[in-house]
């Protein structure tokens, strides 16, 4: 078996994929698709009671219902001002357990497991692994037990109600969890050690910037009232958006988010990345064990946070169900009399921080928000993905990069059946830089001409410049023009087309469009200016630049310009100024 | 037992995956399952999927993309049987209440402004049997456990489906529930198809109809009852609607003409 899971709201889940393309020997373009269609649910509760909206919402993911249920229930009470007994907030955090317990046993064991130890999925595996694959799904059924058990139902429960729960489990359902709990205890060590010791690639390997829920009181914990960042920032809970900033992609139904301007990671690493020094009991002693400056930077360590999650889970499972039975009362479901406000709830999901935002107005739900693990993860799954398949192609591992992109993907344990079959590789068709100049040509894209005269093939950029210039376009620009005047925020919202010669490892005269991120991680350039612009230039900028390039045949000192290059010059500015 | 094992392929169209995520989640069976039929095609599962001829499709999510409407005409044509599994498939889910196009349209601006989606062009989610024709339908939010196994075993057997054709009410007088209407509770159980166990009234919280409408529901008795205990006509409409999806359609209209 493999895939699962789960989330977002205008949908995420069942198909989708993770589709590169080569060009030559730079990677052009790594897009995340989910073809999941939109539901709109965040529309679907306008107008709808307060209990009708934590009842429609989580249904967004199966896998993750518990998590959105409590998401749901913690920003519509912070609405409503109903403040429940701690008894209440210690059954939901057992239910929460539940869904973590099931969730990680379920990616760890039957989603990833088989790609490290080779083989196609977790029943084949069982041939050689029969112990583990038999009690990890019992480990799975008992934290399917434990949300049965506290909400109704394993998926899509509705025990828990605003206010409170609907009915209390029995004393004997509670004692059944804890001792099931430490009976599973030996297996949990054994997990740890297993996916904590995987030995997991180095390709990719890159820093990033991770969040989570702030538990407080120097707790580890899977909600709060505060996001903290891994560089030691901290955002109130009613402030959320200023992290998440939602933008659209239109290869997506999945909204992307951005913090400042760059990508970042939730889920298990995140949290064990920010808050794991916090960890106790045995999940410290785990942690202090296995934990090395690699999990801040390779997202396949995933896997080894999430085991280290399903200890302190175990742990947790026992403390819980004792501070309940200490408190004998099973408190009413506490009545609201509030018509308006509005609220926010902070929880994590298996797979990361997940938001709900809600206003109500005159008892009616007016105005809903709910972000998504996996919208947030998006950006950063996209990132990886392509470092991993760019380093691979620098070593000639082609035949590589789409197993080891569908590692990436499924570390992230995202939503999806599309971690099955996600990856794709596609060679760039040969004419494929005129689509993409053809795409960018609504925009009104700025041409920066870059070369050196007198260098043989060197000066191509300058002559398309120059060209470009004399048909009358306007826009565009050589480089000299752009260091002077250091004038690159007044293209800002355009963009930039660098024209350069690249070497591609090509035959001369081959041509193509390459985003400039990229570019600048691997082909070699001739030119020191590129660096200096693109130190002028913001993220958003970079995302939004691009290299048309030409491969030259020389660069040498006072050599002429190639034929083969100025048949392509002659190519690039009829396709242009047509 | 025939010899031949039957073909049987799973498939995920809009929705939570619950569906799916039920039938992985029949732990103890699973084995079973994969053993007693051919299990073709399962995205959820596994990775080595067929797309040939087929005995059984059972098909999960509403149709709410132009690909996904192809993908389902397409398995249509491979399958012998098309089974509707979950609210979603079999009568559109909760995304399927926006039952006016133009409400569809305004939302769908509300939520993704005016990009225009290269991947997919999006559709109003409607139930499958939209765009093809079903054979059987298994209601759930999701598919109940006890009811999708008893189905699968019998379509594997060569015997056609048994479900339950009466309301959630029955199931709650099994459990010997206090009724929730007479303690003047929004109770939908009288409209809702039973398979749950009743399992929201056993819990004391009361059925939100997650389950998809009966065919036989005195849904305008219910609309007074509840008019006289005191709900609001919105409330009470949105409550029948929320997991009806596109079949409640009628009912409304019907409605408006009778109160005329």
């Amino acid at each position: 078996m493999k895939t699962i899971s789960i989330d977002h709201l205008p949908r995420v889940e069942g198909n989708g994929g993770v589709f590169a393309t080569i060009d030559g020997h730079v990677i052009t373009e790594v897009k995340l698709v989910i073809n999941e269609g939109p539901r709109l649910i965040e529309r679907l509760t306008v107008g709808k009671t307060p209990e009708e909206d934590v009842s429609i919402a989580p249904r967004i993911c199966a896998i993750c219902s518990v998590s959105h249920k409590n998401a749901a229930l913690r920003a519509m009470e912070n609405a409503l001002g109903v403040k429940v007994q701690p008894k209440i907030t210690l059954l939901r955090e057992l239910a929460h357990m539940g869904e973590f317990i099931e969730s990680h046993s379920l990616h760890v064991y039957y989603l990833a497991l088989p790609d490290y130890v080779g083989f196609p999925n977790a029943i084949a595996m069982a041939s050689k692994f029969p112990f583990e694959v038999k009690i990890a799904l019992e480990m799975k059924q008992f934290g399917n037990a434990i949300m049965k058990n506290l909400n109704g139902r394993m998926i899509h429960g509705e025990n828990m109600v605003i206010g409170g729960f609907g009915s209390f489990p029995t004393r004997e359902d509670l004692v059944w969890i804890k001792n099931r709990a430490i009976q599973f205890m030996p297996f949990v060590f054994r997990t740890v050690e297993l996916f904590c010791g995987l030995d997991y690639p180095t390709v990719p390997e890159s820093d990033t910037l991770y969040a989570c829920c702030e538990p407080g009181n120097g707790q580890y914990g899977f909600w709060g009232e505060e996001i903290i960042l891994s560089t030691g920032e901290k955002v109130a809970r009613d402030d959320y958006k200023s992290l998440t900033n939602e933008f659209l992609v239109s290869h997506s139904y999945c909204k992307r988010s951005h913090y400042k301007g760059n990508p970042y990671s939730v889920g298990a690493l995140a949290r064990v990345n920010v808050l794991g020094e916090r960890l106790q009991g045995e999940s410290a002693k785990m942690y202090k064990k296995y934990f090395s400056p690699r999990w801040k930077k390779n997202p396949l360590f995933h896997n080894a946070a999430q085991a280290l999650e399903i200890l302190y889970c175990f742990e947790k499972v026992p403390e819980l169900v004792d501070e309940i039975l200490a408190i004998p009362e099973n408190p009413p479901v506490v009545p609201y009399t509030t018509k308006t406000g509005k609220g926010t709830g902070l929880v994590e999901a298996p797979r990361g921080l997940l938001i709900h935002h809600y206003e109500v107005k005159d008892g009616l739900v007016s105005d809903v928000d709910i972000i998504t693990p996996t919208a947030q993860n998006a950006e950063d799954i996209e990132r990886y993905c392509y470092l991993a398949a760019q380093k691979l192609l620098d070593e000639g591992k082609e035949d590589a990069i789409r197993d080891r992109m569908d590692l990436v993907v499924r570390a992230f344990d995202p939503c999806i059946s599309c971690s099955v079959h996600m990856a794709e590789v596609k060679r760039a068709p040969s004419d494929d830089w005129k689509k993409k100049l053809a795409e960018l040509q609504p925009a009104g894209p700025a041409f920066i001409g870059i070369g050196k005269e007198g260098r043989s093939d060197d000066r191509a950029g300058l002559d398309l410049a120059a060209g470009m210039k004399e048909a009358g376009m306007e826009n565009v620009y050589l480089e000299t023009e752009i260091e002077e005047d250091h004038s690159l925020e007044g293209l800002a919202g355009r963009p930039l087309i660098f024209l350069d010669i690249v070497n591609m490892g090509e035959p001369a005269g081959k041509i193509a469009m390459l985003p400039l991120q990229h570019v600048f991680w691997n082909a070699v350039l001739s030119h020191r200016l590129l660096p200096a612009v693109s130190n002028r230039l913001t993220y958003d900028q970079i995302k939004n630049a691009y290299i048309l390039g030409i491969q030259p045949e020389s660069i040498e000192e006072g050599g002429r310009l190639s034929n083969s290059v100025r048949a392509a010059v002659e190519k690039i500015l009829e396709e242009i100024t047509n | 037992m025939p010899k031949d094992k039957l073909k049987i392929g799973i498939y995920e169209l809009t929705g939570c995956a619950g569906d799916a995520l039920l039938i992985v989640d029949c732990e103890e069976e699973l084995v079973n399952i994969f053993t007693a039929a051919s299990i073709e095609a399962f995205l959820m599962a596994k990775s080595d999927n067929r797309h040939g001829e087929l005995d059984v499709a059972l098909v999960e999510g509403s149709v709410s993309t132009e690909k996904e409407k192809e993908e389902l005409l397409d398995i249509r044509k491979r399958a012998r049987v098309v089974v509707a599994i979950g609210g979603c498939a079999c009568v559109g889910g909760p995304q399927a209440a926006f039952l006016d196009k133009k409400e569809w349209e305004k939302n769908l601006k509300k939520v993704y402004g005016n990009i225009e989606f290269s991947h997919s062009r999006p559709l109003q989610s409607k139930p499958i049997d939209a765009y093809i024709k079903v054979d059987c339908y298994l209601p759930g939010c999701p598919i109940g456990k006890a009811q999708f196994l008893s189905t699968f075993a019998r379509m594997v057997n060569g015997n056609p489906p048994e479900l339950f054709r009466f309301p959630v009410c029955v199931e709650c007088k099994w459990h010997e529930n206090d009724c929730l209407l007479n303690k003047d509770i929004l109770c939908l159980g009288p409209l809702t198809l039973a398979g749950c166990g009743s399992v929201c009234p056993n819990f004391n919280v009361p059925c939100f109809g997650c389950w998809g409408p009966t065919e036989e529901a005195n849904r305008t008795s219910e609309y007074y009852l509840l008019r006289e205990k005191g709900f609001d006509t919105e409330v009470i409409k949105n409550r029948m609607a929320n997991y009806s999806g596109t079949r409640i359609t009628e009912f409304f209209e019907q409605f408006r003409k009778e109160k005329r």
